[in-house]
């Protein structure tokens, strides 16, 4: 092509060279000239063609990688999965004959499932010899592994022992175990024959008792209300909401913060370390399963009260100082004190150790003489009155300069029930290993529904906006989140709780990094509209001579044309 | 021995001045070295010392994302003394640098392409400068002046693209292609003077017997230009042994531009201000921008390759990514080879006073924005347009001339008559 130019010229040179006789005002192009401007708006729109264009609908093409929306928006229909809790409960009747014992599981089951009104709750009767149960209950700690991974996790051991001289049976709940002793005259052991006896009734009510709270709080969670459960009082009902409405949102860690706060200068130290270890760090083992907690601490001296704050006033009467109820929510001096809203990246928990001014001592709530409080889903509030020293010289008693592990007992008691209450664990029964099973099916059963939600969320947000990118991050995060919730859907079917919590927590973190993606909704607030703001400063002034350019290219060859066709 | 003596004399003089600035002024070459108007992230060589100190460390010079350079010239400047105790002896060679450059410019301005090439003969082929006249005005160019002393690794870019160009007028092809491999290899952009180069190249040839088909002798040069880029590649891979780590910090650098700091282009401002979504846009838009040209100008001016590589550097000097003073100097030093075309110009007092008003402001509002305080970015932005806009009219005027000379050159009669655009 540049040859031809090169070869061109000098023949239009030479052809020009007898035109300019003519001489009109313009001299017309020469033929060579005309095509060396062809040959330049064709340089340039060929760049435009062959590079401009595909570089435009690769850099501005919306990358939209699939999503199953189908089976996302099952599951958050529900349709996917029907959460189940099939607890199991073994029986163990170490003096019992094989054959009553049988007889006695069946009929006891029998009245279970006849109590039983709220299907995804039920409990699974099976019997154990009481040698296995008391060997699992010795090898916990590695049996428990073991059970999760094929078996589903015992909720209970029943052990029903003989004992004479017993009019009714009754039954002991230890505190520390999973185990409920049943004690029973011995000549209430059914006959084979009969099909209902006072001791499996009796049996029966006790779990149906022992359970009812968990069974309406999962009720509640999976419907919204209890109004699924004719036998739920009004009142527990009235507590489940309350409870839930107090405790902290689930995150996957929490930072605890525990804070000494005194108007004085003492006490300035105190065995936190010891004390955090000797009362908080058990429960925080045992919530492992369910989140990760990390701990902080600090001391705070000449903390004052906000100024706006009631004062604490002189109850004669109860020789010490009161604090109104109506004034505690004041009491944390937000403002000054330094109370960390959040360290790193999940909720913080509150707890403040409060040591009043010696001359305010002692603290205490007016109406109920209590000294200490929760504040709902942020944290708790202890007074501590530590006993004064009067041996100061400088007249005055003063607080003790350090407080003991000791001293610090009763706060930190107080302390790992409010953290319990602000975890949302309920407040029965009154062992605590089933209170942490029961917490584990509660999250597992609203960490669930709430991953099941966000993929509901995150397919009607993506359909909804056709022009957000969705990035390849997100359908893996989806497609972790779907198997997931399936797999916990799974464990829960088949009564393995903490792997069904496992997952259902893979699943919450992996949902709300999907719906959360950064890069998915910069674009969500940009009208196509606004692109021309983007395009056209830059573009239209480039643009504007290349299209003129081309046109009148075009109109010249077109003319051409229809001459040389006039012509022939 | 007249011409040789007034040589001698000119590159003496811009010696000892360069010299004389150097040691009466000790702290002007670190202050130059600072300016983002002599320095930019591709170019410094503040950022050339940093690579320098890791590399001499055995420490990879791209960790840490400062340097952004050519790894060949590491070990270049390894065999120099310590430019921070030993400043001297790195200046002299910038100096040498700087008069080889000049020797490049007298070469092509002695061959007299710029006014009489294969196809075309120039109207006012009396009307010119000699190379030493040339030279001088690139030697005390004071964006010349400022870009040696400021150590700029750009020189070495100038270098290869001089030493190509008068290669290519001189008719030696071979070393043409080296040297803009060369060029290519530090910088990337110098590329884009392949087509006009190579026939540049065609035409010396073509004027001798026999001229080669232009189809074989294009793809045995793009061959000769691939292979020569081909092997410093492969030589910096010997130096720096991570080939793709090398590749992403050099020319992934100069093709995404990732830093934005304030130079006197045009990218920097328009970046920082995109939606982020549109970045990748407008990058394919500028480098296709900066691209388009070649072919439009090459076609248009056929006749006159020399021509082509002055225009093309003077679009490089205004619409490159990292731009500088020291790609404005290198326009301004090819721009007197055309002297034939300065009666046809018709804005240099525009673009001549809108150059220097930018150029005595730029420092000004850059120091109010950075250093003062009470200016803001869109002030030193405001400079560079105008800077831009100086440049873009001497460069369309200098077209303008162009063509209007190549018309003359066709229409002999109405040499001397006023135009009127259509």
């Amino acid at each position: 092509m540049t040859t031809k130019t090169g070869e061109d010229s000098p023949q239009a040179s030479a052809s020009q060279l007898d035109q300019p006789s003519v001489k009109p005002p313009p001299p017309p192009e020469s033929p060579a000239a005309l095509q060396t401007r062809f040959r330049v708006i064709t340089a340039f729109w060929a760049v435009i063609i062959f590079l401009g264009f595909p570089i435009w609908w690769k850099t501005t093409s919306i990358y939209r990688a699939s999503l199953p929306i189908e089976e996302m928006v099952d599951w958050a229909d529900g349709k996917a999965c029907r959460p189940v809790f099939p607890l199991e409960i073994h029986l163990a009747t170490p003096s019992m004959q094989s054959l009553e014992a049988q007889n006695l599981l069946r009929t006891t089951q029998h009245t279970l499932d006849d109590l039983n009104e709220f299907a995804a709750h039920h409990l699974r009767l099976k019997l154990t010899d009481g040698s296995t149960a008391a060997h699992n209950g010795e090898e916990s700690a590695e049996g428990l592994k073991y059970l999760a991974e094929d078996t589903a996790d015992t909720a209970l051991t029943v052990r029903l022992l003989p004992q004479e001289g017993l009019a009714a049976p009754r039954s002991e709940l230890h505190a520390a175990t999973t185990q409920l002793d049943i004690f029973y005259p011995p000549n209430q052991v059914p006959v084979p024959s009969s099909s209902n006896s006072p001791l499996s009734a009796f049996i029966a009510a006790e779990l149906q008792r022992l359970y009812s709270e968990e069974k309406a709080t999962i009720a509640y969670i999976l419907s919204g209300n209890t109004a699924g459960l004719d036998s739920t009082s009004p009142q527990l009902a009235e507590e489940i909401d309350r409870r839930l409405r107090r405790s902290m949102k689930y995150a996957e860690t929490y930072h605890l913060s525990f804070s000494l706060f005194t108007p004085g200068s003492e006490p300035s130290s105190w065995d936190i370390e010891a004390a955090v270890n000797e009362y908080v760090s058990p429960l925080l083992q045992a919530f492992s399963p369910i989140s990760n907690f990390t701990v902080d601490t600090q001391v705070q001296l000449y903390a004052n009260f906000a100024p706006t704050a009631p004062k604490p006033e002189y109850d004669e009467t109860e020789a010490a100082w009161t604090l109104k109820k109506e004034g505690l929510s004041a009491f944390v001096n937000a403002a000054e004190w330094p109370l960390n809203p959040s360290i790193g990246s999940g909720p913080t928990i509150n707890f403040i150790l409060y040591v009043p001014d010696p001359s305010q001592s002692p603290l205490i709530v007016k109406e109920n003489r209590a000294s200490s409080w929760i504040v709902p889903q942020w944290g708790g509030v202890f007074l501590l009155n530590p006993p004064l020293s009067h041996t100061d010289n400088q007249g005055g008693p003063s607080n003790p300069a350090h407080l003991s592990q000791d001293s610090l007992r009763p706060a930190f008691m107080t302390f790992s029930h409010q953290l319990l209450t602000l975890l949302g664990t309920p407040s029965t029964p009154a062992s605590l290993p089933l209170r942490l099973q029961t917490s584990i099916r509660i999250r597992a059963a609203s960490l669930l529904l709430s991953a099941s939600s966000t993929m509901g969320s995150l397919a009607r947000l993506t359909e909804s906006l056709p022009s957000i990118p969705i990035p390849a991050t997100v359908a893996t995060s989806v497609a972790t989140t779907l198997s997931h919730l399936s797999s916990s859907c799974a464990h829960l079917r088949e009564g393995r709780f903490g792997a069904a919590l496992a997952s259902a927590r893979v699943a919450e973190t992996e949902a709300e990094r999907s719906f959360f993606e950064k890069s998915m909704v910069g674009q969500v607030y940009f009208p196509d509209e606004h692109k021309v703001a983007v395009y056209l400063p830059l573009l239209g002034p480039i643009g504007v001579p290349l299209v003129v350019g081309l046109l009148k290219e075009l109109k010249r060859i077109a003319a051409r044309r229809k001459a040389k066709g006039a012509a022939s | 021995m007249a011409v040789d003596r007034r040589k001698i004399a000119v590159f003496g003089a811009a010696f000892v001045l360069r010299l004389l600035l150097t040691c009466l002024f000790p702290s002007l070459p670190d202050l130059l070295t600072g300016r983002v108007e002599v320095s930019t992230p591709v170019n410094s060589f503040k950022r050339l010392q940093e690579g320098l100190f890791l590399y001499t460390r055995n420490v990879s010079p791209y960790d840490g994302g400062v340097f952004h350079q050519a790894p060949l010239l590491l070990p270049l400047f390894a065999l120099l003394p310590d430019a921070k105790s030993w400043p001297l002896p790195t200046a002299i060679f910038y100096f040498v640098v700087d008069l080889l450059n000049a020797h490049a410019l007298v070469t092509i301005s002695a061959s007299g392409q710029s006014v009489k090439s294969r196809l075309h003969s120039a109207v006012r082929k009396h009307v010119r400068w000699d190379g030493v006249s040339v030279a001088a005005w690139f030697l005390f160019n004071p964006l010349t002046i400022a870009t040696c002393l400021a150590r700029s690794t750009s020189v070495f870019t100038t270098s290869g693209i001089l030493f190509a160009i008068s290669n290519a007028v001189g008719g030696n092809s071979i070393n043409a292609m080296l040297a803009l491999g060369f060029a290519s290899y530090l910088s990337l952009y110098p590329a884009l003077l392949f087509i006009p180069l190579v026939l540049l190249c065609y035409d010396r040839r073509s004027e001798g017997p026999n001229p080669p088909n232009v189809g074989s002798f294009i793809a045995q040069h793009a061959a000769l230009l691939l292979a020569s880029v081909a092997g410093l590649l492969g030589l910096s891979c010997l130096i720096t042994g991570n080939f793709w780590e090398f590749i992403s910090a050099t020319y992934g650098f100069h093709l995404l531009v990732p830093d934005l700091t304030p130079n006197v282009g045009l990218w920097w401002y328009f970046f920082i201000e995109m939606f982020d979504s549109f970045r990748e846009f407008f990058l394919g838009v500028f480098w296709l921008h900066l691209a388009s040209y070649v072919g439009g100008l090459t076609t248009r001016f056929r006749r006159q390759p020399l021509f082509v590589i002055t225009a093309l550097l003077g679009v490089f000097a205004i619409f490159k990514p990292y731009p500088s003073i020291s790609d404005a100097s290198l326009f301004f030093a090819l721009l007197p080879l055309y002297r034939h075309l300065f009666p046809l110009m018709r804005y240099t007092f525009f673009a001549g006073s809108a150059i220097l008003y930018s150029s005595l402001l730029g420092p000004a509002f850059y120091h109010l924005w950075i250093y003062a305080g009470s200016g803001n970015a869109n002030f030193f932005y405001a400079i560079t347009l105008v800077w831009s806009l100086g440049l873009s009219i001497l460069l369309a005027d200098t077209v303008f001339a162009a063509l209007r000379d190549e018309w003359e050159q066709e229409h002999p009669e109405r040499v001397g008559t006023e135009v009127r655009q259509v």
